[in-house]
């Protein structure tokens, strides 16, 4: 029995991808030792800041059983409207940034909710839609030039460190102060996921709808909820983007959702629905931000990138997938 | 005398024009297991859904605990303590055993946290009561059928239910399982907990039930204690007619059709060894997870075997896939008409070519005009009512489609046909159809072996009935020497008469 | 006159009405813009593009069809361009290097395919997975070879696929005629036509009808992926270059067209007369709102407008159909 659980766990997604990431810090840090050290966390976490937040939005999409491709499309609208919103009429407030831009974000959602939740149109086709419709108004509405003018104290957060790091080349590594985001986003979801009717109902329509409805749990409410989250959260990811990088593109992210869809299936999360974890997917997201990063210390040359990077979410998702069908092939009790 | 906990008052029930509850009287006790039969289209569905709250009935009275009941909404029925638990039992794969049984109590009290500890603590207490024992923490995924249901009894008798329906409960059981279901359902009943069973099947209502109340056409047509049915008023109730007594005798004939030899998958059936000559009919019958739909599967090539010989009109064959099975001109009606044997939304003619469209291949091109001309061919010849070749399957009724499956089948000329429960939903004149169309193979010299478990259908149709239980054949007889009750035994080991084991 | 009602009757509503978009289109902007949208020159010009999303659109629609669906397209384009540009340049830009690029550029578009069947039909992960995954990949062997910038300085003549008429129809419409007609055949007259019409309405049905589902799944992504390939190949003639990231824009196309001209997102329906009417009907969009100065972006909006229109309103036609 005891033996039984300590095998569960030690043979679960999340433990496999662990042993991965470690295994490949291994490696990376054998063939070349400037891995090895904090500012590769640093670095680390800087580079797969923006990604988390998409994350944990698109697999509670996953896990409810739907599927949500425009979150690139509202990040940049909700980013550059903002920007643009707030440049024109000299609003300089970081919580504005993040309300309106978050606020965006919810209306996007709601959106992609009517059409899936309402009109019941198969989920990816309705957010490549909604992905298209609110890239070409961007676009042609709000402006196609990137904005490097972004308010003060907005901008001010890309500097504001909560850990610095100097090497003995006197390099300075920094922890921005953003990654407080993420953490905090985690850690409330792990929470609604776990401990409440509301997150426990997000798994039971993404595992069977039926069974749901016949529960009493309220569908429509719920699939509201999780595309408007998704759109708040593409928001809110969106903004962080820009003062990351210090400058509002009203294209930035596009192309996005290919890593973090990838991100999350490696992490265990079934495409299908019912099934995913926020430590599964933080690691997920780990692990392609790693592989991403650190080609280049492995001496693999920048146009391999896409290629491998592609590669090994393919074997992801064959080990995934393969792995899922062999666990429905046990014996059952 | 235990109190009568619901009781139903000519209860009528109307959709559009159609009358699907004509005035049902029903009275259930506290402690009682009642059985509800009738065969397919009957009402029972439309019943249970009075009960529980989904349907208000057209007119009549419900009381409950002796109170009139004004109406009756599915919230209402639960906090009354009605609890139904459906056929597919409605849980979720990817929760946990605990999660799922305590999931209901959290919805109903309106609760916005979820406590592990307290739903852990629930459904091991509800498992308990019923003694069983599952681990909480498993997935409901890992578990098989029957341990799924017994999630869902536990499920609907954690809030002081003080009624369980229990629709058609033993349909996916081996017969070991149904026997623990069956304390499962004396330990309710001991509870003090009215039961309601929906099943057809006589030799399992026995086991269990005390009151039997059977279903004809939306009226019931009989009520009373077990003891008061034998087998042939139950059959006369269920059906209206009386047992038939014309059973299916062939020309004898050495004309050997099908040759199977110690025919073995480990774990599902092993050495099965039979002949079928030319004429025969061969029923293959026993519980569910006996064997007897492996074979069929196996000798279609869905499943792999370990060892055996085949013997197919005098060639030595083998099958390994479906597509070999199908050169070897063997034909397969599966069990499960709607998902495995059509294609609802595509016309008649494209289902009835669908097995064999290789056929109409001339000159590198399909050809459209005969398809079309086999297709209006076998509705006629196979008796099936349809506008016209080209209207959508799922327009059929129930007999009608199955008509299209065999037709499939037989349009591809085999050897052999395979028939996995021929006539599940199929209304008595279309069965008869059926039936007819089998034995008129059979007398070309078609191999045909029927798999089901709907004994009067094996008895009067077959004249070979093999018996399996365990994966093994446990007789294999010529159909004269067996009658219904004979086979009932051999089916499941205890006598059906006379309540049996049953009651008190 | 009974011949027309009965063809009329027979077309899909679907058809007639992408039909009576396209004509509607041709009147209004024929009155509008005559000068320039009716030219023959306007003509031409929507000959040589239309054909290149047009044809990968039937890549798209073989996939929806089976049930699934491909977003892998465009990687499988932009690859098989790429790879038949280096045969080319590798050839000293002959004629026979132009066939050999042509026939390696196939090839390429086979085995892209014939991964994606695989890992969809033998695997059984889901499609939406495996073209998402096999986008990534064939674009990432695309930059592996480019190195990232376009692979230009292709011979001269190789231009002549998008640029040459043949009796005043562009070779590109001449491709795109002979497409459809080898698939309106395929889909009408072969088994394997109608096998991927019963695996996409019911996989396990046509499994126990014997169909070789894993077989059907190959071929269907053995075919998107050729399709993909000849897109490849126009696309470079095009542009007379290759690069990894030509026509990003063309997986949302594709999607709209498949949808537009009747396959259903579940499976099992699919005309290809109806995908090609909605190419036609788009190109005629888009070429409208070139003439009358409308930005690029607008047109972006337009397409992802369009696509949730069409959906909205069929979804909405079904469901009062099955209510009543």
């Amino acid at each position: 029995m005891n033996n039984d659980k300590v095998k569960q766990i030690l043979t679960s997604n999340e433990m496999i991808v662990a042993c991965i990431i470690i295994g490949l810090c291994i490696i990376i840090g054998i063939v070349n030792p400037m891995f090895v050290g904090q500012h590769t966390a640093i670095n680390l976490s800087r580079a797969m800041l923006v990604t988390l937040i998409f994350a944990i939005a698109e697999m509670i999409v996953i896990v409810s059983g739907g599927i949500d491709v425009s979150f690139p499309a509202v990040a940049c609208i909700s980013l550059y409207a903002t920007i643009k919103f707030m440049n024109a009429n000299s609003i300089d407030s970081v919580l504005f940034a993040f309300a309106m831009s978050g606020g965006i974000g919810i209306v996007c959602g709601l959106l992609n909710a009517i059409l899936v939740s309402k009109i019941k149109i198969p989920p990816l086709i309705a957010t490549l839609g909604v992905s298209s419709l609110l890239n070409g108004i961007t676009l042609a509405y709000l402006g196609a030039a990137n904005i490097s003018k972004i308010p003060d104290n907005v901008d001010s957060l890309s500097q504001q460190f909560i850990y610095t790091y100097t090497n003995e080349a006197g390099i300075k590594y920094a922890l921005t102060v953003l990654i407080l985001i993420p953490i905090v986003l985690y850690i409330l979801a792990y929470v609604v996921l776990k401990y409440t009717m509301l997150g426990r109902g997000i798994y039971a329509i993404g595992g069977d709808k039926n069974a749901a409805r016949i529960a009493g749990f309220n569908i429509i409410k719920i699939q509201f909820i999780v595309y408007m989250t998704a759109g708040f959260l593409a928001g809110i990811g969106g903004m962080t983007y820009t003062i990351l990088m210090r400058q509002a593109g009203p294209q930035s992210l596009m192309g996005a959702e290919m890593m973090v869809i990838a991100a999350i299936v490696i992490g265990g999360t079934r495409i299908t629905g019912g099934h995913g974890s926020v430590i599964g997917t933080l690691l997920g997201v780990t692990l392609i931000a790693l592989v991403q990063n650190n080609l280049i210390m492995l001496g693999v040359p920048t146009h391999f990138q896409t290629f491998i990077v592609g590669f090994i979410i393919v074997v992801g998702t064959v080990i995934t997938s393969i792995r899922v069908r062999y666990i429905d092939a046990k014996p059952k009790v | 005398m235990s109190e009568v906990f619901l009781k139903l008052d000519n209860i009528k029930k109307s959709f559009g024009g159609v009358h699907a509850l004509k005035g049902v009287n029903l009275e259930v006790k506290l402690g009682e297991v009642h059985c509800l039969a009738g065969e397919n289209g009957c009402g029972k569905s439309t019943l249970i859904k009075v009960i529980s709250g989904v349907h208000d009935p057209t007119s009549g009275d419900i009381y409950i605990e002796g109170k009139k009941i004004t109406k009756l909404t599915p919230i209402e029925a639960i906090k009354m303590g009605i609890q139904v638990i459906y056929q597919d039992f409605a849980i979720f794969p990817n929760l946990t055993v605990a999660e799922n049984i305590a999931m209901n109590n959290a919805l109903m009290t309106g609760t916005k946290t979820m406590n592990w500890k307290k739903a852990r603590k629930i459904a091991l207490e509800a498992m308990s009561r019923i003694g069983v024992s599952i681990d909480p923490d498993l997935l409901v995924e890992r578990l098989s059928v029957a341990n799924k249901q017994i999630v869902a009894i536990c499920r609907a008798i954690i809030n002081d239910a003080k009624m369980v329906i229990l629709d058609e409960p033993t349909t996916a059981l081996t017969s070991k399982e149904v026997d623990r279901l069956n304390e499962i359902i004396f330990n309710l009943r001991d509870k003090n907990i009215a039961v309601v069973i929906v099943n057809h099947k006589l030799d399992e209502i026995y086991q269990v039930a005390k009151q039997l109340t059977i279903l004809r056409n939306g009226e019931n047509v009989a009520t009373g204690g077990i003891e008061e049915f034998d087998r042939g008023r139950f059959i006369n109730c269920l059906t209206g007619r009386d047992i038939q007594e014309d059973f299916y005798r062939p020309e004898p004939s050495d004309q050997e059709v099908l040759k199977v030899e110690n025919y073995t998958k480990k774990g599902m059936f092993e050495n099965i060894s039979f002949t079928l000559n030319k004429g025969d009919v061969l029923g293959i019958t026993g519980l569910l997870g006996s064997g007897r739909s492996e074979i069929g599967d196996a000798l279609f090539g869905l499943i792999a075997v370990e060892s055996g010989n085949i013997t197919l009109n005098d060639n030595p064959i083998t099958i390994n896939s479906i597509q070999e099975a199908i050169k070897n001109k063997i034909a397969y009606v599966p069990e499960d008409r709607l998902t495995q044997g059509l294609f609802l939304k595509r016309s008649i003619e494209d289902n009835t070519i669908a097995a064999s469209i290789g056929k109409y291949l001339k000159n590198f091109k399909l050809d459209q005009h005969a398809m079309t001309e086999v297709t209006n061919m076998w509705i006629k010849k196979i008796g099936c009512v349809a506008a016209s070749s080209q209207v959508p399957i799922n327009t059929l009724s129930g007999g009608n489609a199955q008509k299209i499956v065999i037709a499939k089948w037989l349009n591809t000329n085999p050897s052999l046909i395979i028939l996995n429960g021929p006539t599940v939903g199929v209304d008595i004149g279309a069965k008869a159809d059926i039936h007819k169309i089998l034995h008129d193979l059979a007398a070309e010299g078609v191999g045909v072996i029927v798999i089901s478990d709907d004994l009067s259908e094996i008895i009067q149709n077959c004249n070979k009935i093999i018996v399996m239980e365990d994966g093994k054949i446990i007789s294999n007889t010529d159909s004269s020497e067996l009658d219904e009750e004979k086979l009932a035994k051999l089916l499941t080991g205890t006598v059906m008469a006379e309540g049996g084991v049953a009651n008190e | 006159m009974d011949k027309v009602k009965g063809l009329v009757k027979e077309a899909d509503k679907n058809i007639l009405g992408l039909l009576i978009i396209s004509i509607c289109i041709i009147i209004v902007m024929g009155i509008i813009a005559p000068n320039t949208f009716l030219s023959v020159a306007n003509f031409q010009s929507m000959g040589s593009q239309f054909p290149e999303f047009g044809i990968l659109a039937f890549g798209m629609m073989l996939a929806m069809m089976s049930g699934g669906i491909d977003l892998s397209l465009v990687g499988i384009a932009n690859l098989s361009g790429i790879i038949c540009a280096v045969t080319m340049l590798a050839m000293d830009g002959s004629v026979v290097g132009m066939a050999a690029g042509i026939v390696v550029a196939i090839i390429v578009g086979m085995l892209c395919g014939a991964t994606n069947g695989f890992l969809i039909g033998y695997l059984k992960i889901p499609p939406m997975l495996v073209t998402l995954c096999g986008l990534q990949l064939y674009t990432g062997i695309g930059v592996i070879i480019t190195k990232g910038p376009a692979i230009t300085g292709l011979p001269e003549s190789f231009a002549l696929i998008t640029n040459g008429t043949l009796a005043f129809i562009p070779i590109p419409v001449i491709i795109f005629i002979i497409v459809v007609a080898v698939l309106w055949f395929i889909m009408k007259s072969t088994t394997y036509g109608k096998e991927l019409v019963f695996m996409g309405s019911n996989s396990t049905a046509s499994k126990y009808a014997g169909i070789d589902n894993l077989k059907v799944t190959m071929t269907t992504y053995i075919l998107s992926g050729i399709l993909g390939s000849i897109g490849g190949i126009l696309i470079v003639s095009h542009y007379n270059s290759a690069k990894s990231d030509y026509g990003t824009s063309y997986t949302l196309l594709t999607l709209l067209i498949a949808v537009l001209g009747g396959t259903h997102p579940e499976g099992g329906k699919g005309k290809v007369m109806g995908v090609a009417l909605a190419i036609i009907a788009l190109q005629l969009v888009s070429s409208a709102l070139n003439i009358l100065k409308v930005s690029a972006f607008i047109k972006t909006a337009a397409w992802g407008f369009i696509l949730i229109a069409v959906i909205v309103t069929t979804q909405l036609i079904e469901s009062k159909k099955t209510t009543r």
